[in-house]
């Protein structure tokens, strides 16, 4: 079998054509349906067939006062999540990358948490911030509304996420960390270049491809936050936790709207395409050259 | 790395300990509580359980009718143990033969696939919900099974894993007369030991943890996986922190096993995923 001949191409590519056929079935053609189904009133439940509306579903969505109250709450936790999440995995991973040795160990306690189930979290959380009896208000004794007052619910939420998620962030600045060359360093300290100096002329600027990783990594999925909320608040109290996720869900899947639930899930695409097109162009802005 | 001198590690080490503590105390809590007897769960009176009991536990697997734990941990192996053959073998296939073979339009797949991983999930959920609906899938296993193998991840990782592998080896095998498939079988994947692992365990947490997924697509209580189970068994029923933490251990314990084993792996795995640069 010659190389380049028709039959070679076609043998080559039936070891393409399992993953190609689920990556057309569950992939790109629900993207593509999901975009037409957005143009469409689609109620499962209703007598009436799905028909084309055009633009109505987003002209909804915008107008729908609880959408807004949605992507509220859930950008409000985009900047109360992802901040502290990079924040603390950074000074993490400058603290273990520090040491001598002992770093597995160190490694394995901050990843551990990125592990667990977030019905297993959430649950074990909701009984820590819970106001009769829960571990927080008891050791600190204190009376704090953790989850039942509408201000606190989504900070509490978020410093759950944070405890959560930091671990991820951690294992990719630890990779950034580790591939900057000690012979920087060692330059840096033959000018004299040391502690926070060191850090923000030599550390910060070669760690920044991770760091930006992290940061768009971060709110994509921050901006996908479902779970904690649901587990956690259910989407209370009133309904200062309901994020756009689950917002969809409840549209699409408890009221069978499915148009309309597709028509919001892509306008949350946008929002996500929006925020990350204006993190990559501030990166090239900062850019060194 | 330029290393503090000895006072300031000292301290260091102290900050740090204090933090993986705090990060690892509520995992520990999770089981200390599962030997705790009812009462002294509501009223906490200290870590450690001062009446170990392994009533709990008793009493969660008897409650098999309205809390079938068994039956949810069985679903959630199955499930994530068939995911993870799915992904590893059509991912692999399909890295291969866009890394190693000489296909024309690879470049172009490649890019397609990629790109798909910028889409976030949820835009997803809809339209697949009603196409799993449309094949008779919903409330079945297949449900989670086969979208999962549409993910791009493996298909990224292998491919950039397999780009590095040397041509020679691949070379000489062609003269023995060994086949694509062969070379494939017999050449790649065992020379990618640590990238399949890595991809496996991701997986496998992956689909253990998926918790949107199931809460969707599957309807009846014994088709559930432990995850969707706990989380409806607590809202649906009085609050048993009792029977709950215990269920917890049960659906915590095989990914943190798999975790410790494969911890190696696992950071192998990210460092692999290109983001080298």
């Amino acid at each position: 079998m010659k190389r380049g001949s028709f039959v070679y191409h076609l043998g080559g590519y039936t070891f393409t054509f399992p993953y190609l056929l689920l990556f057309a079935v569950f992939l790109i053609g629900p993207l593509l349906f999901g975009l037409g189904l957005s143009f469409f009133s689609w109620e499962m439940l209703s007598s009436e067939s799905p028909h084309f509306v055009g633009l109505d579903n987003y002209r909804e969505a915008l107008d729908d006062p609880y959408f807004w109250r949605a992507l509220k709450a859930t950008a409000w936790f985009v900047v109360l999540a992802v901040p502290f999440t990079i924040g603390t995995a950074l000074l993490l991973a400058l603290g273990v990358n520090a040491l001598p040795k002992r770093q597995g160990f160190y490694r394995a306690a901050f990843v551990l948490p990125t592990m667990i189930n977030i019905a297993v979290a959430g649950l074990l959380w909701r009984w820590f911030y819970n106001s009769e009896f829960g571990l927080f208000n008891a050791a600190l004794n204190v009376k704090v509304p953790w989850l039942t007052s509408a201000e606190l619910a989504l900070p509490s939420i978020a410093l759950m996420t944070v405890w959560w998620t930091a671990g991820g962030s951690f294992l990719i600045l630890m990779a950034g960390l580790n591939q900057i060359p000690e012979s920087v360093y060692e330059a840096g300290a033959i000018d004299g270049v040391t502690g926070l100096r060191r850090f923000f002329s030599i550390t910060l600027p070669l760690l920044r491809p991770a760091l930006f990783f992290v940061s768009i990594m971060g709110v994509i999925g921050s901006f996908q936050v479902f779970g904690q909320t649901y587990v956690i608040t259910g989407g209370g109290p009133e309904l200062s936790t309901r994020v756009l996720v689950q917002y969809i869900y409840e549209t699409a899947f408890r009221n069978y709207r499915m148009g309309y639930g597709a028509a919001m899930s892509w306008l949350l695409f946008l929002v996500i395409a929006v925020v990350s097109a204006v993190q990559f162009a501030v990166n090239r802005k900062g850019e060194p050259k | 790395m330029i290393r503090p001198q000895k006072g300031k590690l000292i301290l260091l080490e102290a900050l740090l300990l204090v933090a993986a503590l705090l990060f690892i105390m509520p995992v520990v809590l999770i089981f200390l509580t599962s030997f705790k007897p009812d009462a002294e769960i509501l009223r906490f009176q200290g870590v450690l359980p001062q009446a170990w009991t392994l009533e709990n536990y008793r009493e969660l697997l008897q409650s098999s009718a309205e809390i079938p734990v068994l039956k949810w941990l069985l679903n959630s192996f199955f499930i994530s143990g068939c995911v993870t053959l799915l992904v590893l073998a059509v991912s692999s296939l399909c890295a291969y033969a866009l890394a190693r073979l000489d296909l024309p339009g690879r470049k172009q797949m490649v890019t397609l696939i990629i790109a798909t991983m910028m889409i976030p999930g949820q835009i997803l959920l809809v339209p697949v919900y009603l196409i799993l609906n449309a094949f008779g899938w919903l409330d079945s296993p297949r449900a989670l099974i086969f979208p999962a193998g549409a993910g791009a991840f493996g298909v990224f990782l292998l491919y950039q894993f397999f780009k590095g592998l040397p041509k020679d080896l691949e070379n000489a095998a062609a003269i023995d007369g060994c086949s694509r498939l062969g070379i494939y079988w017999h050449v790649a994947l065992p020379l990618s030991k640590s990238a399949l692992a890595a991809l496996a365990i991701f997986t496998f947490t992956g689909s253990w943890n998926d918790f949107l997924g199931p809460l969707i697509f599957l309807e009846s209580l014994e088709r559930y996986t432990l995850p969707v189970g706990i989380a409806l068994f607590q809202s649906s029923y009085a609050i048993e922190y009792d029977l709950i933490f215990a269920a917890c251990v049960i659906c915590t314990l095989p990914v943190l096993v798999a975790f410790l084993i494969f911890q190696k792996h696992i950071i192998k795995g990210i460092s692999l995923s290109g983001l080298k640069e």
